[in-house]
């Protein structure tokens, strides 16, 4: 039986009633790890254990997060941190939760981070969305305001530290670092042309460290315990555990923290397996930008998946089983892309406007033999010649679906119609939600609903 | 590589090229063109169209060529076959939304959209879903028309509003396929730079309104040109079909206007084709109407009084070409035997000659670029954005993009505040105090951020007053600081003016005259007294432009006999004897001098109306009607006298650089050739060449048909850079008489008195000194002044001063029956507040705007609605007292004239008033009287 190793999951499955509060926090060994990060530790040696230890970054890319901080000038002042809490990938719904039950360690791993580039101010860009996450938050940075552990000379140091917590206007290319910093900055979201590198020139002109949400919240844990400690899980080029949030037609979806290199089979025994006994025909295995697989024998990790043709991504994995039309949700998921398309480029504005067309024609029987190649052609057309990744990633997820399951379309082709009795014509884009699914006849309920004003169930699995 | 050049490969070719630059204009230079939309080498990067992706070895991506830096052994492949189709699938992108109206676009035959599609595009398109949609021709402005349904999104026109102008009124808006280019609501495209947008759209999206559905471009014919407008002397095309001017577009010259122009410039050309131009001479019968006539009986009458006139003056408005400027001085000085000639109107105040104090020159020592590699900026003088709009940009760009720190002294806000490191709001004509300020390092805070280089620019701002102070103050600042100085007079032909030696004590080349004469308020004064035989007016219209309606009024009103060159009947042509009609400059060749004394050459597209003739050939067939024959035939006749004649212009070579006469480039096909002489070090690569354009000939020849778009014609244009005549030589080191030099620390006291009561204590110097026998003058005379310009001016000083004009102690000439310059200062300072009626005097202080009444705007259909109606801006604290707010009308007085006129409240030194000179309905200079002008205001 496969089991959850609960590290930065830890307090707020065990204290589902008030892991949010500054007193559970401070009963259970917060801010310990900042403390000793403040205190004890020069910031020379905090970069070093982070590097040390391998942490890859939690938000997608998996990019080595001691490598990040070690590209920031130490001459230039003054420098931010910036936490991306904009969790917007389809699938996706970690940060969410870690925000909401557990803000407190967010803000330990914020100082842990500002103490190892140098940094007296952070930022928190929170998802627009995220009310009930906000005002945690919020709650959260005046409680720790108030204990001393933000402000000038935490924690009795000459380190002063201050957070501002900034709320998006819901729009997912946010959650690409660049426009992000554009949107905290009050500008129109869209990226920025790299380089230079946030890390050099971000924030206002200044450099600036961008780290997600789950990154930060493993700091002081990894700080606290040591790299030798952090690297007992996972595999050598991906240590640590790793929340994935499991959503589709499994029994129980939730956020489960397991070791990177655990297998997808063991993911989906931990969430209960299929419902009603079926088998999964397609999973996405980390948020709706990352290629569809159709086996669960792989392991849960950077390398692994990459082989398998996938990728890590976010960690959003969504198990469907045979009853749903891949047509549909590859119409579902490039809708998606094409709404939150920025518009700055032309491939990504212009391919996935040019795809749902042509998506939407097969779905609802108008379709042509040779559309299956014309939508790898704009595939092609945006994959490596977006401005962002954005357009990659819009190209991957239609890309595979169309090559995995080009029977079905050629099915839908060829019977003028969608074999899984697909339903009315609906441009379903513009209330995505957080699995960018539901429409496929899928009953995916992830374990925070998405009317995220509401205290949402206690997702313990 | 150590010096800065990196050696990379393109398409085979070996290129040496400065490290940082982008690939895509290096491999422009080489001849290679990479397709783009959103490119412009006038702006920063945003590398969102993706057209121009190519391989560079070592990369797993295709790289935008317009974001990526050449770097030493880059290996790059424009026509790899991966960038081939990213290129091709880009294009197919842009396509499936674009509306294929072509028929119906202006664009069409010169789009960039379109070139590439015959290129690279496939013949049908896969896309078979409806296009998006948009309510087609909104029209943003009153010259802009927005199509958002053939727009490709490249950003050009946000970027310039934002980058360049600075002014955001056209933005992106929504997101994603829905993004859009528009105006905010109720808010127009209101911008002096709002053209720039429609000339570097790569699609029809944007349109001109004036030149809607007016032609297609392979109908028109083209010429380069120059802006007859400002002293900046913007490069431009025009082009006209069926011989009537339609159009006019920058020509990029990153030495003087980047890629360019205001919407005064390029959309000011209506005027050369009214219907009002005049188009033969005229002579004023006995029943006192103009009589249509022949030029041969016009000029008999005209020479005929000249050869009896003794006492002549001539005044030569300053929209007139460097050879003009030249003939009108032969005339005056040579075959009239006259210095009473000036070209000086609206800026009648200013004596440009003193700023021959610093180096020789009566004009700029510095040139444009010097204010983009300035430390600091001084800005003393009137809005550059209303009066100089493209020097506006080059002095936003110095500030914005290259650093420098602006200090801006004005009485009242201008556009520059806005990026100004400090502003000191002076009192009218506290400008000199203020700027001795900065010489001496009073102020300390300012002081300290007067860095080397520095450029101290002046322009004359207020009409009528005297600047003199001013520019005594600004030389002495240059002088003190070891910095270059900009004059900045304000229309084209004003530096041109000077140059040749219209102007009553300098010759051509800055030489001192021998004699002084009249200047145009002298000219003016002895008509009025009856004391002028003839009044020669050559493109000059006192009654709107002399900063004394009522001194013009009681000139013309003495019945002197008037002689004008005109374009149009204006007022001042309403009480001419005799009228030749003159040649505009879309017209005719010639050259203008700029502010930076660059001469740009204009060529000749269209015919004038009748007979109308350039007003250097009117000047030379006068001084032929009176024996003297100048031999000129052609232009190039006056451009080798000159540089015979003139000391600084003697290595003006016009067929220099590209100036020499020819069409422009773009119309025969010539094959592409680096220009070794331009500032970018590129070598040429084997074979480079560009395609042939298809505007050589009507039809198109597919596939053959790019890069036409303005890009490459801008290319071609900036290899005309003009040039900037050499200074004379310098007078000798040591001996300084000219330099008003106050001894370090001693800030002359009183401050309160130093803020409003002008330097009478200025030391001499200054214009006297140009008179004779000064070390200065001197220098010029014995060893550079040719004898042909020298023995022009009379000899013997027997009218140096006419009896009008007697110099005071500062050497500021005091006025008869004015009141002098200290006087009405007083008057400010010690008289106020007297309230008692509800009425107050203000110190005036006017200034054009950019859209005005002058003669040529308002000739020009799509220009005339833009003008502002005038009216008075106040202090906010004065206005209170005069119980005022903003919007009232108040009652204006001066000079026995009144006007009601609306209130503004702006950012003035209290105790002036600021009222724009020329507005339609009202012109400002009617109630000015004598220099420094005060005004009385009161609610109505």
């Amino acid at each position: 039986m496969a089991e959850e190793v609960r590290v930065v999951t830890k307090r707020m499955r065990e204290h589902t009633e008030d892991s949010w509060t500054l007193q559970r926090v401070l009963d259970t060994g917060g801010y310990d790890g900042a403390r000793k990060a403040v205190v004890e530790m020069a910031p020379e040696e905090l970069g070093g254990e982070v590097k040390s230890s391998g942490l890859r970054g939690r938000g997608g890319a998996g990019f080595p997060t001691g490598v990040k901080w070690s590209f920031v000038p130490a001459d230039v002042s003054p420098k931010y941190v910036v936490v991306n809490h904009d969790e917007g990938e389809p699938g996706t719904f970690k940060d969410r939760e870690l925000g909401e039950r557990d803000p407190h360690q967010l803000l330990e791993g914020m100082i842990i981070a500002a103490r190892a580039v140098g940094a007296n101010k952070a930022f928190i860009y929170c998802r627009g969305e995220f009310a009930l996450g906000s005002r945690r938050l919020d709650q959260a940075i005046r409680d720790a305001y108030g204990a001393g552990f933000l402000g000038e000379g935490i924690f009795g140091s000459d380190f002063d530290f201050d957070i501002v917590l900034h709320r998006g206007a819901g729009a997912y290319i946010c959650g690409e670092e660049s426009a992000l910093l554009d949107s905290l900055e009050g500008f129109r979201g869209q990226p920025r042309l790299r380089p230079p590198f946030p890390a050099v020139k971000g924030l206002y002109g200044q450099p600036t460290v961008i780290n997600n949400t789950e990154t930060l919240s493993t700091l002081p844990h990894l700080i606290l315990n040591g790299s030798e400690w952090f690297r007992q899980w996972g595999t050598e080029k991906s240590p640590g555990t790793k929340i994935f949030s499991v959503s589709g037609h499994v029994n129980r979806p939730a956020n489960y923290e397991v070791p990177l290199g655990t297998s997808l089979a063991d993911l989906l025994e931990l969430a209960g397996g299929m419902q009603n006994g079926k088998e999964p025909k397609a999973i996405i295995p980390g948020g709706a930008s990352a290629p569809l697989l159709t086996s669960t024998d792989v392991a849960l990790d950077f390398e692994s998946l990459q082989e398998a043709g996938s990728m890590l991504g976010s960690g959003g994995v969504v198990f469907m089983d045979e009853t749903t039309c891949m047509v549909r949700n590859t119409l579902v998921t490039t809708e998606f892309f094409e709404h939150e398309s920025c518009g700055k480029c032309t491939p990504c504005r212009e391919g996935t406007w040019w795809a749902v067309k042509v998506l939407e024609r097969i779905e609802h029987g108008d379709g042509r033999q040779e559309d299956m190649d014309l939508l790898l052609d704009i595939c092609n057309g945006m994959d490596g010649r977006s401005f962002c990744p954005l357009g990659d990633a819009a190209s991957w997820a239609l890309r595979s679906g169309v090559k995995t399951f080009r029977d079905e379309f050629e099915q839908h082709v060829a019977e003028g119609s969608c074999p899984f009795g697909g339903g009315e014509r609906v441009h379903v884009g513009a209330r995505v939600g957080a699995t960018g699914l539901g429409e496929a006849g899928i009953t995916s309920q992830p374990a925070a609903g998405i009317d995220a004003d509401s205290e949402p169930e206690a997702a313990q699995p | 590589m150590s010096d800065g050049k990196v050696t990379l490969t393109i398409n085979g070719h070996d290129v040496e090229a400065e490290e940082n630059r982008l690939l895509i204009d290096v491999a422009e230079e080489l001849g290679v063109y990479v397709p783009r939309f959103c490119y412009h080498p006038g702006m920063k990067s945003v590398a969102v169209c993706r057209m121009c992706l190519v391989k560079v070895e070592g990369s797993r991506k295709l790289l935008p060529a317009c974001a990526t830096p050449v770097t030493d052994g880059m290996v790059v492949d424009t026509v790899d076959e991966e960038a081939v189709d990213a290129q091709e699938g880009m294009l197919e992108f842009l396509l499936i939304n674009h509306p294929l109206d072509c028929p119906i676009c202006d664009r069409a035959g010169e789009c960039p959209l379109q070139d590439q599609t015959y290129k690279h595009g496939p013949g049908s398109s896969r896309y078979i879903e409806p296009k998006r949609t948009y309510e087609k021709a909104l029209e943003i402005s009153d010259l802009v028309v927005l199509d958002r349904e053939r727009c490709v999104l490249c950003w050009r026109c946000v970027r310039f509003s934002e980058e360049i102008a600075g002014d955001a009124f056209i933005q992106l808006i929504d997101r994603g396929a829905g993004t859009q280019v528009l105006t905010f609501k109720d808010d127009p495209f209101d911008s002096y730079f709002s053209g720039n947008t429609i000339q570097i759209c790569p699609v029809g999206a944007l349109l001109s309104k004036p030149y809607r559905f007016v032609s297609r471009p392979w109908d028109l014919t083209s010429a380069p040109s120059v802006c007859s407008y400002c002293a900046v002397g913007c490069p431009l095309t025009n082009e006209a079909r069926a011989e009537k001017v339609v159009r006019c577009q920058a020509l990029p010259n990153e030495n003087v206007n980047d890629f360019w122009v205001c919407d005064k410039g390029r959309f000011g050309y209506h005027y050369v084709s009214s219907e009002e131009r005049l188009a033969s001479p005229l002579v004023r019968t006995d029943a006192d109407e103009f009589e249509a006539t022949s030029w041969g009986r016009a000029l008999d009458v005209v020479t005929g009084r000249l050869r009896t006139a003794r006492r002549i003056g001539i005044i030569a408005g300053a929209h007139l070409t460097t050879e003009d400027a030249y003939a009108v001085s032969k005339l005056a000085k040579k075959t009239l035997r006259t210095s009473d000639v000036d070209s000086r109107l609206q800026d009648a105040g200013a004596p440009y000659e003193r700023a021959a104090a610093l180096s020789g020159v009566a004009g700029s020592t510095a040139t444009l670029n010097d204010l983009e590699s300035a430390r600091t900026i001084v800005w003393v003088g009137p809005d550059p954005k209303e009066v100089l709009p493209v020097l506006y940009l080059r002095l936003r760009k110095s500030v914005l993009e290259e650093g420098a720190k602006l200090i801006v002294v004005s009485p009242r806000r201008i556009s520059l505040d806005a990026i100004a490191t400090h502003v000191i709001r002076c009192d009218v004509g506290g400008e000199a105090e203020a700027v001795d300020g900065l010489t001496w390092g009073f102020d300390t805070a300012v002081a300290g951020d007067v860095g080397d280089p520095l450029v101290v620019c002046w322009g004359p701002s207020s009409p009528g007053r005297d600047e003199g102070p001013i520019v005594d103050a600004v030389v002495a600042l240059a002088r003190n600081k070891n910095a270059k100085l900009l004059v900045c007079p304000p229309h084209a032909g004003s530096q041109g003016m000077i140059d040749m030696g219209v102007h009553p004590s300098l010759d051509p080349g800055y030489t001192p005259s021998d004699s002084r004469g009249k200047d145009t308020r002298g000219i003016l004064q002895a008509a009025a007294a009856g004391e002028l035989d003839i009044l020669l007016l050559i493109g000059a219209d006192p009654v709107a432009d002399f900063p004394d309606g009522g001194l013009v009024a009681r000139a013309f009103g003495s019945g002197v006999f008037t002689v004008a060159v005109e374009l149009f009947p204006t007022e001042s042509v309403a009480h001419a004897d005799v009228v030749f009609p003159s040649a505009a400059y879309a017209e005719r060749e010639g050259t203008f001098t700029n502010l930076e004394r660059r001469i740009q050459k204009l060529e000749p597209l269209t015919a004038p109306p009748g007979s109308a003739s350039e007003p250097w050939r009117i000047c030379s067939r006068i001084a032929h009607g009176l024996g003297d024959d100048w031999g000129w035939a052609g232009f190039n006749d006056v451009w080798t006298e000159i540089r015979a004649t003139v000391p600084t212009h003697a290595h003006v070579d016009l067929t220099w650089a590209g100036q020499e006469s020819r069409p422009l480039s773009l119309h025969y096909e010539s094959p592409f050739q680096p220009d070794p002489t331009h500032g970018r070090s590129v070598s040429a690569g084997p074979g480079a060449g560009y395609p042939k354009g298809h505007r050589s000939g009507a039809p198109f020849h597919t596939g053959q048909n790019w890069p036409l778009s303005w890009e490459l014609r801008g290319f071609e244009a900036r290899q005309r850079p003009g040039i900037i005549p050499s200074r004379p030589p310098e007078p000798p080191a040591g001996d300084d008489p000219v330099s008003p030099a106050p001894a370090p620390g001693a800030p002359a006291g009183d401050d309160a008195a130093l803020r409003l009561i002008p330097r009478t204590d200025t030391p001499a110097g200054g214009d006297a000194s140009l008179r004779s026998g000064t070390p200065l003058s001197s220098a010029f005379a014995s060893e550079a002044s040719p004898s042909s310009a020298k023995g022009w001016s009379r000899t013997g000083g027997e009218d140096g001063d006419s009896p009008e004009v007697k110099a005071g102690k500062s050497g500021v000439p005091e006025r008869s029956g004015e009141s002098s310059p200290a006087a009405t200062w007083h008057s400010v300072e010690d008289e106020f507040p007297s309230f008692s009626e509800g009425r107050r005097s203000f110190v005036l202080y006017t200034g054009r705007l950019l859209y005005d009444e002058g003669a040529m705007v308002s000739k020009t259909v799509a220009l005339k609605s833009l003008a502002r109606r005038p009216f008075v801006e106040l202090n906010e604290e004065d206005a209170k007292e005069l119980g005022l707010s903003e919007g009232d009308e108040a009652l204006v007085g001066g000079n026995g004239v009144r006007a009601t006129l609306e209130v503004r409240l702006g950012d003035i030194a209290r105790g002036a008033v600021f009222i724009p000179y020329d507005q339609p309905g009202w012109r400002a200079n009617s109630i000015i009287r004598g220099v420094n002008p005060v005004v009385e205001v009161r609610h109505p």
